[in-house]
Order: C-alpha cells, then sequence, then structure tokens
C-alpha cells in the first residue's frame, strides 16, 4: 500500500497548532530523528509520512500533488494556485492562523471608502498623475481576480512587494496595498484603512488534500480527514 | 501544434498591404512589458509571457503589434499621416487555441480625415478577408464608442457617473451592474459625523485639514494624490451619492444599448432616437453618418453590416469606431479608432490613429473548411 504524505509548516505558531490538531485527532506527530529534522511520521502508522515544509512550498507541492494533504494558509493556496478548486480540495478549516487578504488605502484618503470610490479613483489616475495608480503586494492572482474581475476595475499596476508592504504607500512606492492582516493593528499604525467591500479572502490554516486519483477508495484518506475534522 | 511557420497565404497578404501604399514596419518580438500593462490593464498580465532582464527590467513576447508599432512610429519621428503594415507572431496564454499565431494588420497614424480613415480601415480588413476566403459570408459588425459618451453626455448626469459608464462601456456585465446602481437607492454612505462636519465648512478649510492631517502622519512628502484633489473628489462623491437615474433616463440608456440593426439604418435610427429621447447628441451623430457614408462610397453594402449600440472595448485609448469581422462564431479581424493612444505612448501631439489586425490562424481553418 502507497505512503501517505502529509506535509506541514516547518516552523513557528503554524507548525505547534497544526501538531496540537493532529495530536488531538489521533495521530500524533514525531520527528524521525531529531528535533529539527524535516522529516517526521505518526507514531503507530507507518504507512503515513510527515514532511515539513514552508507554507508557501506547501501550496506549491499539493498544487502539483507531489504531496497528498497539507496545512497551510487559504490566502497562499488560492494565491499559488491557478483552478486552485481544480487541483485541491479543502478538506477541514482549522480554526488558526486567521488572517484577512484587504484592500487598503491611506486613510486619509477621505473620499474612499469603497471599491467603486476606488474604480473612480483609478480611471482618473494617469492624466492626473501621468501614470496609473500602484497596488503594493505579493497576492498579484487575489488582486487581478477582485480588481479586475469583481469590480471591473482595470487600470492599475501592481508594484511587487514581498515584506513590509505597510509602508509603501508612505515610501512613495505605491499608492495603497493588497496584503494579509490579522488585527489590522499594523495597518493602523501606517495610516491605512480597509475599504468597506474590500475583504478579498478570510483565510484561516486548512487541512488540504490534493485532488489526486488515487485517493478514490482509499479509506486511509477519508480517516485522516475524518479525524482532523472531529479535532478542530 | 502551433503553427510553427508562415501561414502559406502570407505572401498574398503581404501583397494585399503593398496594394494598398502601407509600409511594412518589423517590431522586435522581445518587448518591454510596461506599455502593454500600462494601456490594457493588469488583467493582461497572465495572458502574456513576462520575463525579466538581468537588469530586473520586465520584459515580454510581443502579445500585440498596435503599441510596438505605435512606439515605432513615435521612436522614429517621421511624420504623419503613415500608413504601416506588419505581419508577424504574437504571443499570449490562450485557454483556447496555440500560445504562439501570426497577426497581420494595417495601423493608419494621422490620417485628419477620420471618416475616410474609419471606413478604409473596415472596408481594408473585409476585402482583404474577402479574398483570403472567397464566396464565404462574412459577418463585418460594427460600434461605436463616441456615440455612447453622447448618449451619456446628454442625459444629464453628474460628471462622476459618466465617467463610470463610459469607462465600463464594452464590458456589459459591469454596465448592466452600474446601470442597476443607477436605478435603485442605495443606503446612505454613512459620512462619520467627522466627516460630516467638514463637508460643511468651505472647500479651503477641508484643504487645510487634509494637508495637516497628511504633515502629522508623515504620508505628505510621498503623496500621490494632493489635498485639493481629495477635497475636489469627496465634493464630487457627494452629489454621486445623492444621485438617482430617474426611470426615462434609465429606460433610455437601456434602450440605446439594445439598438442592433443594418448599418444602412443606423443613422436614421440614431437621428430619430435622439429626437423622441430629446438629447443633443451632435458632433458625434455627424461622424457616425459621415463614416456610414465614407464606406458605402468604398462600395461597401451597408446593408450587410451590422451596428450594434453596445459594442464596444473597455479600454480608455478607444475612441470612436470599433469593429470585427467574424465567420461562425470566430473573429477573424477586429479594430477600431484608438486616438489616445499615441499621446499615452509618450507622442507630443495628438495622433489620431485607427487600425485593424487579422488573426491568420483562424483565417487558415476557415480557408481549410
Amino acid at each position: 500500500m502507497s505512503t501517505i504524505t502529509i506535509a506541514l509548516p516547518s516552523k513557528g505558531r503554524m507548525k505547534e497548532d497544526a501538531s496540537a490538531i493532529f495530536e488531538r485527532a489521533g495521530l500524533p506527530i514525531v520527528a524521525v530523528g531529531n528535533e529539527r529534522s524535516y522529516r517526521g511520521k505518526i507514531d503507530g502508522h507507518d504507512d503515513i509520512e510527515i514532511a515539513f515544509l514552508s507554507a508557501s512550498e506547501i501550496a506549491r507541492e499539493i498544487g502539483a500533488g507531489t504531496v497528498d494533504f497539507g496545512v497551510t494558509g487559504e490566502d497562499l493556496i488560492r494565491e499559488g494556485l491557478a483552478d486552485a478548486d481544480r487541483k485541491v480540495e479543502i478538506a477541514a478549516r482549522l480554526g488558526f492562523g486567521h488572517a484577512d487578504v484587504v484592500v487598503a488605502v491611506p486613510e486619509i484618503w477621505l473620499d474612499v471608502d469603497t471599491m467603486a470610490d476606488l474604480g473612480d479613483v483609478a480611471a482618473d489616475f494617469r492624466s492626473r498623475h501621468g501614470r496609473r495608480l500602484q497596488i503594493a503586494t505579493k497576492y498579484w492572482r487575489l488582486t487581478q481576480q477582485h480588481f479586475s474581475g469583481s469590480h471591473g476595475i482595470q487600470l492599475y499596476r501592481i508594484v511587487e512587494s514581498l515584506g513590509a508592504t505597510e509602508g509603501a504607500p508612505a515610501a512613495g512606492q505605491a499608492d495603497i496595498i493588497v496584503d494579509i492582516t490579522s488585527t489590522g493593528s499594523t495597518l493602523k499604525a501606517n495610516h491605512l484603512k480597509i475599504l468597506s467591500d474590500g475583504v478579498i479572502l478570510k483565510s484561516q490554516a486548512c487541512l488540504v488534500r490534493a485532488r489526486n486519483a488515487e485517493h478514490e477508495g482509499d479509506a486511509r484518506i477519508a480517516a485522516i480527514v475524518e479525524a482532523v475534522r472531529k479535532a478542530v | 501544434m502551433p503553427l510553427i511557420n508562415m501561414p502559406e497565404f502570407s505572401g498574398t497578404l503581404l501583397d494585399e498591404f503593398a496594394a494598398r501604399g502601407t509600409a511594412r514596419i518589423d517590431t522586435p518580438v522581445i518587448q518591454p512589458a510596461a506599455p502593454f500593462l500600462d494601456m490594457a490593464g493588469e488583467d493582461l498580465r497572465r495572458r502574456i509571457f513576462l520575463t525579466e532582464s538581468e537588469t530586473g527590467e520586465s520584459l515580454c513576447l510581443r502579445p500585440e503589434f498596435t503599441i510596438p508599432v505605435c512606439l515605432r512610429h513615435i521612436e522614429n519621428a517621421t511624420g504623419t499621416p503613415r500608413r504601416y503594415c506588419y505581419l508577424g507572431e504574437v504571443f499570449r496564454q490562450r485557454r483556447e487555441g496555440d500560445n504562439e499565431f501570426y497577426q497581420a494588420g494595417i495601423e493608419d497614424l494621422g490620417e485628419t480625415a477620420t471618416a475616410h480613415a474609419d471606413a478604409r480601415a473596415v472596408n481594408d480588413a473585409m476585402q482583404i478577408l474577402h479574398n483570403l476566403i472567397p464566396g464565404r459570408r462574412l459577418n463585418v459588425t460594427l460600434g461605436d464608442q463616441a456615440v455612447f459618451e453622447a448618449v451619456v453626455r446628454a442625459l444629464g448626469l453628474p460628471g462622476g457617473w459618466q465617467k463610470r459608464l463610459i469607462q465600463s462601456f464594452g464590458n456589459n456585465a459591469h454596465l448592466r451592474h452600474l446601470l442597476m446602481t443607477l436605478a435603485s437607492p442605495q443606503a446612505e454612505t454613512g459620512l462619520s459625523p467627522e466627516l460630516a462636519a467638514l463637508l460643511s465648512q468651505d472647500e479651503a478649510a477641508l484643504i487645510a485639514h487634509i494637508d495637516r492631517t497628511m504633515e502629522e502622519t508623515g504620508y505628505s512628502t510621498n503623496a500621490s494624490r494632493s489635498p485639493r484633489e481629495i477635497a475636489a473628489r469627496l465634493k464630487e462623491k457627494q452629489s454621486l451619492a445623492e444621485t438617482r437615474l430617474d426611470g426615462s433616463a434609465l429606460l433610455l440608456l437601456s434602450e440605446f444599448l439594445s439598438l442592433e440593426m443594418p448599418l444602412s439604418e443606423a443613422p436614421a435610427a440614431l437621428a430619430g432616437f435622439a429626437d423622441a429621447a430629446g438629447l443633443a447628441m451632435g458632433a458625434a451623430l455627424v461622424t457616425f453618418e459621415a463614416r456610414a457614408e465614407a464606406l458605402a462610397d468604398l462600395g461597401v453594402d451597408l446593408s450587410k453590416v451590422t451596428y450594434r449600440a453596445a459594442f464596444g472595448r473597455p479600454l480608455d485609448y478607444y475612441t470612436g469606431l470599433v469593429f470585427e469581422v467574424s465567420r461562425d462564431n470566430a473573429v477573424l479581424a477586429g479594430g477600431g479608432r484608438f486616438d489616445r493612444l499615441m499621446t499615452l505612448l509618450g507622442a507630443n501631439e495628438d495622433i489620431p490613429a485607427v487600425g485593424f489586425s487579422l488573426w491568420l490562424d483562424r483565417i487558415e481553418q476557415a480557408r481549410a473548411r
């Protein structure tokens, strides 16, 4: 019988919280070799293998079907994979790692509360400022879906930002941002506000299953999903 | 199997272009990506093949010819009017069809007799297709951005709403959504008491307040939107929120958007619509009629061309004519007038421009059938 591989976050709170869920689900994870090893197994289940990976790699591997399950944020799944719902199934939402992907603009843009307001500003931007409205983000796909797909806004440019995105408007690197926030305090500290219809995704950590054909009729797959769901 | 070689009718096509007095222009396959993303929007990003140079410049494989041809024209500074033709490979990620295929077309830059230039573009596309696919019935559909803009302006909506509607012309789902919003009273946008107090002051005080806040929050040095711009739009927004399109105006707009008829009947029908609605559409109708006449002068049977009022392209550089030639639901040629593009791309003066491109892969398939 083939080995089932589960990819888990390799460090931090996400790793601890994921391990705790599996523990409660009756699937206690033990490291192979020393504590810092990136391989693990589940006590009493020799046919299950744990791979500790970075959260964004988990999204990629699960999209490619090279692991069977993964625990990662829904934001990384939806951002990292084209046609996410066709490639993977969100088997369980795990109740930790809550964060929203949001559109935030400078607080002082008193006239901008909604995406429609932003659309108006974007439409005029080039004639007023000689360039398109710039959005700092690492969420290219989610930004495009929200702006172009849901709100018919085409005229903007994405500026890639891999960290400290909240600082981009004040630093002049971009006009607004699309970023992840859990409490909103970093946004507030940087004098940014979330648009009323600017929540693109309410994300949390999920148990995600690759839609692999060989999962069909494999009772072990169903059992893992069932056990984790009960533990949430 | 992607089309690797030039289509076998390429020679015929180049002869057609030469017979029309156009000059062939070539452009590099690898292009800076910024102009395409700037003009067409970020949505294009996932449909083009992007890469980065060693120095970090964003590059792409040529996704179309109009922008590179226009950039070449500006760079060469050869003066206008000029008519260019092109034939070459373009690269796009498509859901259906191959990712690399051939396009050819004509860009007519700087011709100030615009009705004539429009008619010539439509007629050239029709004739060339007719010669390449003889004896087959082609469907020609024509729309006009300027006529829609004239209707919207004549309805007397506030400037902000006019802009929203004009922006979304050609994106029918979004346009319908806007019309629904206009028709139904919205919940108050809930001005905070603080903001309401600010708005009741005069504009200078509002601007001063915004300026002060920017200073205090350390935002002002790099702010793109000035206090004046924010204050002005806040006032505009207040008037937008209070606007309802009255029932009859909404009905008129919907009625206009549903117009579809042979081009031979369109000038009279549009004039009749404007009269009945009491709308002053002046110049746009004159241009429309002049274009139709110019087409008839070139020998086009206007009863075989369809005018569809809602036909447009949601890109802000299209200004007037748009058209499409199709067969069995496959678009074989598409074109239009883009008077705003040249200055957006950096030309120092306004240059009227019209052109069309031919989808050679689809033409090849149509010929094979």
